[in-house]
């Protein structure tokens, strides 16, 4: 298992000493939340508030979706688990962020656990991996010998199954939905303002929460997130009724790696790859 | 009464929309399943058209763009393939059939080739019947 406690430890220390020298104006980590599974995203942002961060196998949020709240030039600490620093290089791609702003506090970990469930997370997410891609400081040992899980092997059930049956399975998902946006809100690379679902010119889909708004909705995030979703499997986690949207994401994202060559959020200097194009891309992709 | 499907055409202005031109001058028959919409490119074609159109009852979506390299805009199309071949996978695993959508290729010269597809297209959507799944259900009550 992953030493929390020498991560909680070791990250309370390099947040006082960053907000101490001054080199960051903000700390974006773990915080307490009512009880010890419920911990909550927490922006330190004066020495005091060292004393509440935390770190165990609950603290799962992604924290570069806080990134964007801050404007550029701001300097800031944030903690990164191996997807959330997959998340950081991709909005870095994206110019949303600054890699020159940052102190990625890498946290290398496994055994994360689902708050709601219990369930260990790592098959689910990370994409396969342990530990961060890109860190300034790291705060725990690095992780050799665990076993790297393909992050596509969940989907293997899905992909045998027939059309009919797989059109079956997603419309009774889709239909649970209840249109609170929590998917949205905490995916790190969901930031457009306003998202085409709030636009009213032109109206892209009902807004009742109903089938064919959902299933447009729904499609559409997939869409948008081709080629960028870095696989954190926040939103199923946000998810008040369980629908398993990581599983189109991851999906769409073996799609992308096949066709494009290339995974979301794994270097600093690629291009997403729906905004980038090779003149030799087979029109195989399309068939 | 045999079933006569809506097609929804996407064709960019500078290649397949001239070509369906050049068809239509050269008196070549063709189904009249097909509604085009001109844009100025393929890579204009917001991904959400196409579901939207499926919502909106349509029974196949056949987009028509420059060959890669031909495009007026150097790039558009080189974009638009990546982008809609993403298009295609995500009607794929939600469970449409995958030949409810169709990207080709047809240059403005290419006027045969423009017949060609749209019969070939339409007779497939006639096997395959009419789209229900991504239908809005009031829209089913009315048909």
């Amino acid at each position: 298992m992953t030493d929390f406690r020498q991560i909680e430890n070791n990250l309370k220390k390099e947040a006082k000493r960053l907000l101490e020298a001054g080199e960051v104006a903000v700390v974006l980590a773990y915080g307490r939340g009512y009880d010890e599974k419920h911990p909550m995203p927490f922006a330190a942002k004066a020495i005091a508030h060292v004393e509440s961060l935390v770190f165990n196998e609950y603290c799962n949020f992604n924290m570069a979706r806080y990134l964007m709240r801050y404007p550029w030039g701001t300097k800031i600490a944030i903690a990164a688990k191996a997807a959330d620093s997959r998340a950081i290089i991709q909005l870095v791609q994206e110019e949303k962020v600054r890699r020159e702003d940052l102190v990625i506090m890498g946290i290398p970990a496994y055994g994360m656990k689902n708050q709601k469930t219990n369930e260990v997370i790592d098959s689910k997410t990370t994409g396969g991996l342990y530990n961060p891609v890109i860190y300034d400081i790291l705060l725990g040992e690095e992780i050799h010998g665990q076993k790297i899980i393909s992050p596509y092997e969940v989907l293997a059930e899905y992909e045998a199954m027939d059309k009919e049956e797989r059109w079956a399975f997603w419309k009774k998902e889709f239909d649970k939905c209840i249109r609170c946006y929590a998917c949205r809100k905490a995916c790190p690379m969901c930031y457009c303002d306003p998202c085409f679902i709030d636009q009213n010119k032109p109206r892209w889909a009902d807004k009742a929460p109903q089938s064919p708004g959902n299933m447009m909705y729904h499609l559409t995030r997939f869409h948008h997130l081709a080629g960028r979703c870095i696989d954190c499997g926040e939103c199923s986690r946000a998810c008040p009724v369980d629908i398993p949207l990581y599983l189109f994401h991851k999906k769409v994202a073996k799609e992308c790696e096949e066709m494009f060559g290339q995974a979301a959020g794994m270097k600093l200097e690629d291009k997403p790859a729906l905004v980038d194009f090779r003149v030799e891309d087979s029109d195989k992709i399309l068939e | 009464m045999s079933f006569e499907p809506k097609i929804l055409g996407i064709a960019c202005n500078w290649c397949t929309y001239t070509g369906a031109d050049l068809a239509g001058t050269t008196r070549l028959h063709y189904p009249q399943n097909l509604r085009v919409v001109r844009v100025m490119c393929s890579s204009r074609i917001n991904p959400s058209f196409i579901f939207r159109a499926f919502q909106l009852g349509a029974d196949g979506v056949l987009v028509g763009g420059c060959h890669p390299g031909d495009c007026h805009y150097n790039t558009g199309n080189l974009y638009a393939r990546r982008r809609l071949a993403v298009t295609k996978k995500i009607l794929e695993f939600a469970g449409l059939e995958p030949g409810r959508f169709r990207v080709e290729w047809i240059s403005a010269s290419e006027g045969n080739k423009f017949a060609e597809v749209v019969q070939e297209f339409t007779a497939q959507i006639k096997e395959l019947g009419p789209q229900q799944k991504l239908k809005i259900e009031q829209l089913q009550e009315k048909a």
